[in-house]
């Protein structure tokens, strides 16, 4: 790629100007309240009144605190579950609704595909915790099925055994997730040039291999953004968890934001909870900084 | 239509969106409780009444949710938005927390010149009073509560009829009726062990072992935690459990799971609260139930209910303290009586309406005898979610009674030495 | 070469040899459309849950629980949850507001995305990773820091003051996915227009913009489906009932001890019919992509 020279320093300073409401729009929501909260983990304060500065207290009083260790634990199953598993679920539906599908059965038939799968993205988290409570409870549609079909050994207290209930809310993550990674997927398939699978085909590739040579390579951008913003939203879950099993059963499923969550609005101990949220917000940076550079490498290479 | 128009015209219709009206007179009065419970049905009556009574001002009423005071009562209280008199959570993480902020409007005048002294006894006044530091049963008086709540066992009177049972008046007869029905193969007692009715349950077993002096250091935080109630508690849920009266399941309950299994039919028992019984009076047409307190030398579970509040920077505090006297009246204490509601002043001879009569009855009963010991959770923030984690761990299996009351003394005491 | 490894019906016979470009009519495509319709059964049947549940009475539902066909059909958990939240306004709201997201998020995110992706200014690979610290933050973080904000700006209890919160937020994405699609924008479309005269602004509105389209229409959806669903920052920052939105107004079905399950189930169906039906009229225009090669 040429890179026009002439007047570049000039011209490229003229595209700053294009940041500037990005940067207002930053500093102000994001990067001022930031500072505000790290402020804050160094103080005692129940969210009116003044706060009383502790020092380093909060953070000595995480280290030792067994529920937040716990959820750090939890919170690296859960990238399984909301990163891993729905990315690759997502890619293969891609390519098999917007190839095989689209191409066999018509447009219609693939959006419809598209839409439904897309749905408990739509669905208010509270309503997916009704739902899924009612498919997971003992007495639910889970259980009854299994002993329907005979597996009655296999039913389970799954929201209420600790053995399970990771299990349990992992799946309802997945369902909530693959929607996600399948429509920003479907999109960046219509990116890519036909012809290129075309002449794969004429090559004799069959579908899987013309999945793993062309389509993922080429759906790069998206891939990335795709892992990158569930592996934060991972480290950030919250709300199924919140409905589903409420941390439990004794905090078997607790994650970093129900513990933020809970102390930052049920025992009001705001500098605590800031703490936290400082710590989880420099883990996800780390881990953020991380993949970026790893996507830049990647996209040097190509 | 062109995305500059949209652009433009969602602009317009954002700004003027929010602005605000300043009317001379405007009167506004929030709660949170449902429009088809007893004290939505009996206070939305008053409501109107309030509005004959006074043309020239203007009414305004909004209906709230739970989630939205919890999460940011103390946000809203201390801004312009607040109204002039509002629904408020009693205990001390609530009420006590803004009021010892300074956010409430002192009520100890409008008690006697109101005369709502002469409406509650002293009892009632107990969670209405708050000191500085925000701790209950002393200093002014910042809330008034127009109802009583209890938890209580209710009952599938046609099942126990059938089997010959009556209602238990000792624990021990209770288990009996409850092994009677195991053996039936049904589970006795429906329960969201990890779950408000799970701790309720444990609460209400811990208090038939309480005396006068272990509430008031429980409640009040004055010492670090006696755990003998909660460990007889915890043994005994453990047994129930091994007997098949309380399913192993239930940790994978929540309250409204339990509470279905009752409504069915499937459980004969559900031990929760009173807010129960308007659902349980709409929905229950298979068969005839009712509720019998859970035997107890003294203390149940229970406390007056959510207090009226008047913030502090109200604009017409007199108008929200006739509010607050007319949900008191004879008339709408009957009326919320009549509506299923447990009243906290109502003559039980006026009370027409069978589940409203029973509930103001037991109520009074508790009260007069000094028998509310709150609930559980209040003494320290979060320990709703702390009981309801070890809950499921004794249920489960996980957590053996000496170690379940082990983990809640650890929370307890580093809050009590913390005050 | 044999076929796909995912299934394990046999390589179809009887193919045109000489049809190319046709992909093989196989009974495969038969297997392929019943392995994606199970699984889309599997992925709406909670939906079915809802909508059964929705329109049963609370009675039926004492009786017989949430698994069972309801005895007759009950409207009046719809009717009477439609009037008590005042849903018809919620429905306005939320609509405003996830509109007015959308549409400021995904303009935030492409004048970034465009000095950053195509500009490649100095220090955008920072830039970027700052800005994401947007999707980072746990909300929870932020809203005590944001309501004192509001409150001495005025703009407490208003709605502008939520889009501006989530127009920032959601576009720490909107620029990330923009970025990474504008970085493979080819050069030369861009420097032609440059030596056809276009300075920078034209260039983005009248080369950038339409091909970006399908992918500003993917973030467009998702920012208004996200705001629409976003659930604390409205709770903490819309106070007056008149200003909430749909989502807050959900908390309607759940009392502060009790929570009616047939009640909620038919609330989140009312409240996702709005997002369905953007998002059904939207997905037209994610599947128009244009090919960047033809350019070629």
């Amino acid at each position: 790629m040429t890179d026009s020279n002439n007047s570049a320093t000039e011209d490229r300073r003229s595209y700053y100007f294009y940041l500037i409401p990005g940067a207002v729009g930053f500093l102000a929501i994001v990067l001022i309240p930031q500072i505000v909260n790290f402020a804050l983990s160094f103080t005692a304060w129940k969210g009116v009144g003044l706060p009383r500065f502790v020092g380093l207290q909060n953070y000595l009083k995480l280290l030792t605190d067994v529920q937040f260790w716990g959820s750090m634990q939890h919170t690296l199953l859960f990238i399984i579950s909301m990163t891993i598993i729905p990315v690759m679920i997502g890619l293969v539906l891609a390519a098999l609704l917007f190839d095989y599908v689209r191409d066999e059965f018509g447009e219609t038939a693939s959006s419809i595909f598209r839409a439904g799968f897309y749905l408990p993205q739509i669905l208010p988290v509270t309503a997916a915790g009704v739902l899924w409570g009612w498919i997971l409870s003992p007495v639910g549609v889970a259980n009854t099925v299994l002993k329907a079909i005979g597996l009655g050994g296999l039913a389970q207290n799954w929201i209420g055994d600790a053995t399970f209930a990771l299990a349990a809310v992992s799946l309802v993550i997945v369902w909530i997730q693959v929607g996600y990674c399948l429509v920003v997927f479907m999109a960046g398939l219509s990116r890519i040039d036909p012809a290129l699978y075309e002449a794969a085909e004429l090559d004799g590739a069959g579908w899987w291999q013309r999945l793993i040579t062309i389509t993922i390579p080429l759906l790069a951008p998206e891939i990335f953004v795709v892992v990158l913003t569930t592996l934060i939203a991972a480290l950030k879950v919250f709300a199924p968890i919140f409905v589903i099993t409420a941390g439990g059963p004794d905090n078997a499923t607790l994650v970093p934001s129900y513990l933020t969550y809970f102390h930052f609005f049920t025992t009001q101990r705001v500098g605590y909870a800031a703490s936290i949220a400082v710590v989880q917000t420099v883990l996800t940076v780390v881990l953020a900084v991380i993949f970026l550079r790893f996507q830049a490498s990647q996209e040097g290479k190509s | 239509m062109k995305l500059s128009t949209l652009a433009l015209a969602l602009g317009a219709m954002v700004l003027t969106g929010g602005v605000a009206h300043a009317q001379d007179k405007t009167f506004s009065v929030w709660w949170f409780e449902d429009p088809a419970s007893a004290q939505g049905t009996a206070w939305t009556k008053a409501l109107e009444e309030f509005k004959a009574a006074h043309p020239d001002v203007t009414v305004n009423f909004e209906q709230k949710t739970f989630a939205q005071l919890q999460a940011s009562g103390s946000m809203i209280l201390n801004s312009d938005q607040a109204p002039d008199v509002l629904e408020y959570n009693k205990g001390n993480a609530t009420a006590g927390l803004v009021s010892s902020q300074g956010l409430l409007t002192n009520l100890d005048d409008y008690v006697t010149s109101q005369g709502w002294d002469k409406i509650l006894n002293e009892g009632d006044f107990v969670l209405s009073k708050y000191d500085d530091k925000g701790i209950y049963g002393s200093g002014h008086v910042w809330g008034i509560p127009a109802n009583g709540e209890y938890v209580s066992a209710f009952y599938n009177i046609d099942a126990f009829d059938k089997a010959g049972l009556k209602a238990p008046t000792t624990i021990a007869e209770w288990e009996a009726d409850m092994d009677y029905f195991q053996k039936q193969g049904t589970t006795p007692l429906a329960l969201g062990a990890g779950d408000t009715s799970g701790q309720h349950l444990l609460a209400s077993l811990a208090y038939t072992k309480a005396d006068d002096t272990w509430v008031q250091n429980y409640q009040g935080l004055k010492a670090p935690l006696d755990g003998a109630p909660f460990l007889y508690a915890a043994q005994t849920l453990l047994d129930w459990v091994s007997k098949g009266y309380i399913s192993k399941d239930s940790t994978g309950m929540k309250d409204d799971d339990a509470a279905l299994l009752f409504m069915s039919g499937k459980s004969p028992m559900y031990v929760s609260g009173t807010w129960n019984l308007g659902k349980f009076s709409s929905t229950i047409k298979d068969f005839k139930w009712g509720q019998f307190v859970i035997p107890t030398a003294k203390y149940s579970v229970g406390s007056t209910g959510n207090l009226w509040v008047i913030p502090a920077g109200a604009k017409n505090p007199d108008l929200a303290a006739e509010w607050i006297s007319l949900t008191l009246s004879p008339k709408y204490q009957t009326e919320l009586a009549n509506a299923g509601g447990v009243a906290i002043a109502a003559d039980p001879a006026s009370i027409t309406d069978p589940v409203g009569k029973n509930a103001v009855t037991v109520f009074k009963q508790i009260s007069d005898n000094n028998g509310l010991g709150f609930y559980p959770d209040w003494p320290v923030p979060g320990f709703y979610d702390t009981l309801n984690q070890k809950d499921s761990g004794l249920f489960q299996g996980t957590l053996t009674p000496e170690q379940f009351v082990d983990e809640i003394k650890k929370v307890y005491d580093d809050a009590q030495e913390n005050q | 070469m044999s076929d796909a490894t995912l299934t394990t019906a046999p390589a179809a016979s009887g193919t045109d040899d000489t049809d190319y470009n046709r992909p093989r009519r196989s009974p495969f495509r038969w297997l392929v459309l019943l392995l994606v319709t199970f699984m889309l059964l599997l992925t709406l049947f909670p939906f079915l849950l809802a909508i059964v549940n929705a329109i049963k009475s609370g009675v039926d539902y004492a009786r017989n629980g949430p698994l069972s066909i309801p005895t007759s059909l009950d409207f009046s958990a719809l009717v009477y949850f439609w009037n008590l939240s005042d849903f018809g306004r919620k429905l306005a709201n939320s609509t405003i507001i996830s509109l007015a997201v959308s549409l400021l998020g995904v303009l935030i995110s492409l004048l970034n995305a465009y000095a950053i992706g195509i500009g490649r200014v100095k220090g955008s690979r920072i830039f970027l990773v700052v800005l994401l610290l947007g999707i980072m933050v746990p909300q929870e973080s932020i809203v005590y820091p944001l309501y004192y904000m509001a409150k001495a700006t005025g703009l407490y209890d208003s709605q502008l003051a939520v889009i501006i919160v989530f127009a920032v937020l959601q576009s720490a994405f909107g620029t990330y996915l923009l970025t990474s699609v504008l970085r493979s924008f080819p050069k030369e479309i861009i420097e032609a227009a440059e030596m056809d005269g276009a300075n920078r602004w034209q260039v983005l509105w009248q080369v950038v913009v339409p091909v970006l389209r399908p992918s500003l229409m993917v973030v467009g959806t998702f920012f208004f489906i996200w705001t629409w669903n976003e659930f604390l920052i409205p709770l903490v920052m819309l106070v007056s009932n008149n200003n909430q939105t749909v989502a807050v107004a959900m908390g309607l079905t759940r009392g502060q001890n009790m929570s009616d399950p047939t009640f909620q189930a038919a609330a989140s169906l009312l409240g996702i019919a709005p997002t369905l039906i953007f998002f059904l009229i939207f997905q037209r225009t994610l599947t128009r992509g244009v090919v960047v090669g033809a350019v070629k």
